[in-house]
């Protein structure tokens, strides 16, 4: 007895600590207001204005392209509307990057390296990282060849990040299905385990087995 | 109707024969505990890895350009429910691997290698490392920072014989290396040949070998957690049902769980430092295995000596291997081996320390432990042989199998 509980209680610290919360591993931590964090959490009301926001403010150099937003010199040429055409809003990768590969080198001159599409990078980065590294560059990431665009309007860079959240996470309408597909699943699978249990005891019964 | 078309068949096929001699003539022992469920729960996240990879194999393209995009914008975005099956598909390769551990510390403290099971040990062990391989070659499929590092780093691994003293000249390490990577670096060539192995040949490998492996499971009688052969006509009980709806019922719980990972903890198995695309000229500034494998690293990191920790390292999985052979006491089961029993605790923290310590920042107190556990890792394995001339001893004095 002593025995099982003992391998089943270290087998469960173990996995915990290794999938679920290592406190072991070196984390980096950031702050974020909570009124702003409030702002980039609620995709739903503030996205749009983010989108309009990206818009004005990262464009000329980052694209979103999961959501079909290229940068400014790329969304001005008549040449995308064809491409797109042929392959559907969303270009590969590599058209993109062969079909426009003069407006990215002209960026790669200005700051040393293209800057990085952001389709996914809420996911990577999260947005207490997002928020500092956004209003100021040259704290977090020393070096960076980002300019510091949006020093002095966490509103507005709140708002950003919500749209880069909308990208890169599935929608508010999206993640309440899975939930519920999830709670669904798992009640299912309980149930069934139950029941298996119930009817193999009366089995084992009648067989004598018990 | 139905049943006219059953009974035609079966007067054909002799389908119900198969069934009655194979699963309910089948006699097991009635006092298996929990852990031996785990070899049954493997075979059901195998079934699920061979699924959930048959879909994903669709609209996944390996092509350095598309790789990353096909797996987190066709599959994650475009296409419905494929979010699910990659979701299952991740945190199903995990399930995978810890069932596995599960089950071979399992044969371990049961000492079901022993006589006349050594062949399915050594088969499991040939299906495990088949596995590492298929997990690490399917891990650089979505191309994104942590595959191209993690493979940048294991890619690297080989080189450390080239440090060897008279070998080392050889370079073999070094051709090792560009064998695994198809040429100097880590590109289309690479992700070709990964994508070919990780979906056709080491599957095929693994279902053959897991076939040999039940069969022989089949062959040689599922071991006793009391540590001696049943009389199989007096003590067995019908495999079906007895067997199968209990294990049927575990099975349950243990999708249950596996489910509530994919619906709501894809943190660990979808990390997000892997939905940034591969770039060669960004250096994240963690690289680490993946936690199955982090025993190994640390192992091969806290060696202050580069060539002796990679034979340590290979020597842990040699050491596995030939257990059976290091092992040759007469008595079985830890339940009965108090000796046996302690140093198979010191085994158990040991390879959980390793495992974590991987995780954590190379500093010297980190190096430290990392010996310390190594060695415990090792006096597991060099134990045993001692433990079981001593217990030959006990055996001999209690009269030998007379008793």
């Amino acid at each position: 007895m002593i025995k099982t509980v003992f391998f089943t209680v270290i087998t469960l610290v173990f996995f915990y600590i290794i999938w679920i919360n290592n406190i072991f591993a070196p984390h980096e931590r950031y702050e974020m207001p909570a009124q702003y964090a409030k702002i980039a959490d609620d995709v739903k009301s503030y996205a749009k204005e983010g989108k309009q926001l990206f818009e004005q403010n990262c464009q000329s150099c980052h694209s979103v392209r999961y959501d079909a937003v290229y940068i400014a010199s790329v969304q001005a040429n008549p040449k995308l509307k064809t491409l797109q055409e042929k392959y559907g809003k969303v270009l590969p990768r590599n058209v993109y990057e062969s079909v426009f590969h003069e407006d990215l080198m002209s960026l790669k001159e200005s700051f040393g390296k293209v800057p990085p599409d952001l389709s996914t990078i809420y996911i990577v980065k999260g947005k207490e990282y997002l928020y500092n590294f956004i209003l100021d560059p040259q704290k977090v990431l020393p070096g960076t060849s980002m300019p510091a665009v949006m020093t002095g309007r966490p509103e507005e860079t709140a708002k950003i990040i919500a749209y880069l959240k909308s990208v890169a996470e599935p929608s508010p309408e999206e993640k309440g299905k899975r939930v519920l597909m999830g709670v669904g699943t798992i009640a299912y699978l309980i149930v069934m385990g139950v029941l298996l249990w119930i009817y193999r005891g009366r089995i084992l019964k009648r067989m004598g087995l018990h | 109707m139905l049943s006219r078309i059953g009974r035609w068949i079966d007067e054909r096929a002799h389908l119900s024969d198969l069934w009655r001699s194979q699963m309910v003539d089948y006699k097991v022992p009635k006092n298996l505990t929990f852990p031996y469920v785990f070899g049954v729960f493997a075979l059901v996240a195998f079934a699920i890895q061979i699924i959930s990879g048959i879909f994903l194999t669709m609209y996944y393209q390996p092509n350095v350009h598309t790789a990353f995009d096909s797996a987190n914008y066709t599959i994650m975005k475009e296409v419905p429910f494929m979010w699910l099956i990659r979701h299952v598909h991740a945190a199903g390769a995990n399930f995978f691997l810890a069932v596995v551990y599960l089950h071979i510390f399992t044969g371990i403290y049961y000492n079901a290698y022993k006589k006349p099971r050594e062949l399915t040990w050594i088969v499991g062990w040939v299906i495990y490392f088949v596995l590492l391989v298929t997990a690490l070659t399917g891990y650089l499929l979505p191309w994104g920072q942590l595959s191209y590092w993690g493979m940048v780093v294991t890619a690297e691994i080989p080189t450390a014989i080239d440090s060897a003293p008279i070998i080392g000249k050889l370079k073999i390490g070094e051709t090792v290396s560009i064998w695994m990577k198809g040429g100097y670096e880590i590109g289309q060539i690479t992700l070709g040949r990964f994508f070919g192995l990780h979906i056709w040949l080491l599957p095929l490998i693994l279902l053959v070998l897991v076939g040999i492996h039940l069969y022989l499971v089949r062959a040689a009688g599922i071991s006793n957690p009391e540590g001696r052969e049943i009389d199989k006509k007096k003590e067995g009980v019908p495999f079906h049902p007895y067997m199968t709806l209990k294990e049927g019922a575990y099975v349950m719980g243990y999708l249950a769980v596996f489910f509530f990972f994919v619906f709501f903890y894809m943190h660990h198995f979808l990390p997000p430092d892997n939905y940034d695309p591969a770039d060669p000229f960004k250096t994240p500034a963690h690289i680490a295995p993946e936690w199955y494998l982090l025993a190994y690293y640390t192992i091969f990191r806290s060696i202050p000596d580069k060539f002796l920790g990679f034979v340590a390292f290979n020597l842990t999985l040699v050491f596995l291997l030939i257990l059976p052979f290091l092992d040759f006491s007469p008595i079985k089961s830890a339940r009965n081996r108090p000796l046996f029993f302690i140093m198979f605790i010191i085994l158990v923290i040991s390879s959980m320390a390793l495992t974590i310590l991987g995780t954590m920042p190379p500093t010297p107190t980190n190096a430290m432990l990392g010996l310390i556990f190594t060695a415990g890792l090792f006096a597991f394995f060099l134990s045993l042989p001692i433990i079981s001339i001593i217990e030959w001893g006990w055996y001999k004095a209690k009269g030998g199998d007379k008793q």
